[in-house]
């Protein structure tokens, strides 16, 4: 045996273990996403718990992935995220399925997480991909659906914050950045720091509309009146400005479907998984800290594999989902009901008793013997 | 329900009260024991200064002012968006007077700063062993614990007393203010406007 000494009853930090009203309250959560999924004709995908290490990329997520050496000397891993397992599946197991498909899953996904840092290593993601579907149709579709779900969940206060990975990327382009610079830049503007741009970019000696632009991604506002604004302030660069545009297209779409008062912009958002290329979002709820879901358009990822098609998806926390509804006292899961004590005069009179109760429908526990 | 906001007993507090007192919004009276204080529409938390940065990032407090050494120390994964212009100083590098560190292959760093310390010799390829503290860093070099330090210097007077002088520099820092990343949005107007409110004051 190797590894760091441990008591009987120790558990590994980050593992996770679930008794009594949270797991019941786990299920119904999961339960009511899961119907919102299928309500739209999505359909259930179970992928393998590991696979290829190189599925899951080289990205942010390398570094936090649990990856072993399989019996035959290949590289593999724990899954440490869902969409690249089902980018690969679209690509190999459905090859023969026309596009667009409509796939959904729900499961664990590990990641390696510092135990410092109190986060969990297991962590129970439910989401969709909406794959090979045109653009903005697609990315408003998965929007409502992400809205439907926060009010299947009776969910209060909760935000779709949008943004456009286009722009930062427009603009930095613009701007003659790359490498370092980019992410020094992206560093800043991920933490809405204006100054903090303002002085990265004069270091490089940019100046003029573009840092305009790059400085405004951290101060512009949230509102429909946002939009507006970052049309005229990104005019200088057409990709940027695209972005907006598209952005803007999905937006009137969800408010002419009534969801207007629940989305926000947030062109500052620049951070997350490295194989989004278009719109990007997050969900946000007053009474929890961090996000409860996200998502986004992942147009290159599906080329990877093998069958080039555009796509877009999101996922929901399970863990964060069912903390925010404890929280805001939703969904208390009620108790089951008391169950009927079943006993007899011998073992095989109270089974049989039981196995009678059982049959109409009741709660039984077998006692008394 | 009110915002909550998060601030240290330590060095900031008093520039944080004439901020807050200078944009118009209520500030606790500071006196006893007590650590979670109301005053007017705020919830004031009292915490360690490396704490503010966790209980913002957990979205526990809403808001806070934290040194911006203690953001880069933490990690955080927090909004900035207002550097508040008081509590300025420097994280520095700081040795024995006279002292050559060249010499030694691996050198012995202490401080209350172990990730910024580590990101910054590793960073440039040095072999280090980080000797982490909870305080009084100053004393470590002559006592042999550590080669050097690294921690915060305003007038440098303290490192002056203990022999040390600042060799080289490792960041800047001041007071930020901090905001949590989910009530950002999802409380977006009442954010903005101790944001506004907070901007107009250090402008």
């Amino acid at each position: 045996m190797s590894g760091t000494p441990h008591t009987r009853a120790q558990i590994p930090a980050g593992a996770q273990c679930f008794v009594g009203d949270e797991a019941r309250r786990r299920r119904a959560i999961e339960a009511r996403v899961l119907s919102v999924f299928e309500g739209w004709d999505y359909e259930e995908i179970i992928p393998p718990l590991f696979d290829y290490a190189d599925v899951f990329g080289d990205g942010a997520l390398a570094s936090k992935t649990y990856s072993f050496v399989g019996r035959d000397g290949s590289l593999l891993a724990l899954r440490p995220d869902f969409t690249s397992l089902l980018a690969k599946i679209a690509a190999g197991r459905l090859l023969d399925r026309p596009a667009p498909m409509r796939l959904y899953y729900s499961g664990e996904v590990l990641r390696y997480e510092p135990p410092q840092a109190g986060r969990q290593s297991e962590l129970h993601q439910m989401g969709l991909e909406h794959l090979g579907g045109a653009g903005r149709a697609a990315d408003a579709e998965v929007l409502a659906i992400a809205a439907e779900c926060l009010d299947a969940l009776d969910a209060r206060g909760c935000v779709l914050a949008l943004g456009h990975v286009g722009v930062f990327g427009g603009l930095a382009a613009a701007a003659g950045l790359a490498g370092d610079d980019v992410e020094t830049l992206r560093e800043r503007i991920s933490r809405r720091d204006p100054e903090g741009v303002a002085s990265a970019l004069r270091r490089r000696g940019i100046g003029g509309a573009i840092a305009d632009g790059l400085v405004g991604l951290t101060t512009l506002g949230a509102g429909p009146e946002a939009l507006d604004q970052a049309v005229e302030r990104f005019a200088c660069c057409p990709p940027a400005a695209r972005a907006v545009g598209e952005v803007a297209e999905v937006v009137a779409a969800l408010a002419a479907a009534g969801l207007g008062p629940r989305l926000a912009l947030d062109l500052g958002e620049v951070r997350g998984l490295d194989y989004y290329t278009g719109l990007v979002f997050r969900i946000y709820a007053p009474d929890l800290g961090f996000e409860v879901g996200a998502g986004g358009r992942y147009d290159a990822l599906l080329a990877r594999f093998g069958r080039p098609m555009p796509a877009v998806g999101f996922m929901l926390g399970l863990d964060r989902l069912e903390r925010l509804l404890e929280r805001q006292g939703r969904l208390g899961a009620a108790p089951p009901p008391a169950a009927e004590v079943v006993s007899g005069p011998s073992l095989g009179a109270a089974l049989s008793r039981a196995r009678e109760r059982r049959a109409q429908g009741a709660r039984v526990r077998l006692g008394g013997s | 329900m009110s915002l909550t906001v998060a601030l240290s007993k330590g060095k900031l507090l008093s520039g944080a009260e004439s901020l807050f007192r200078r944009a118009g919004l209520p500030f606790p009276a500071a006196e006893g024991r007590r650590l979670v204080v109301s005053a007017e529409g705020l919830r004031f938390l009292f915490v360690r200064d490396m704490d503010v940065p966790t209980y913002v990032e957990h979205g526990v407090a809403d808001c806070g002012i934290a040194g911006r050494d203690v953001l880069l120390e933490t990690g955080a994964d927090v909004y900035e968006p207002l550097d508040l212009g008081f509590g300025r100083c420097r994280l520095v590098v700081a040795q024995p007077r006279g002292a050559t560190l060249g010499r030694r292959s691996t050198i012995r760093v202490a401080t209350r700063y172990p990730r910024v310390t580590a990101a910054h010799f590793l960073g440039r390829g040095v072999p280090t062993e980080v000797v982490t503290l909870a305080g009084s860093v100053e004393i470590a070099p002559g006592l042999g614990l550590a080669d050097c330090i690294v921690d915060v210097v305003e007038t440098g007077r303290t490192l002056e007393e203990n022999g040390l002088e600042a060799v080289e520099d490792v960041a800047a820092s001041s007071a930020r203010l901090v905001v949590n990343r989910a009530g950002f949005h999802a409380r977006r107007e009442e954010v903005a406007r101790l944001i506004e409110a907070l901007r107009r004051a250090v402008a």
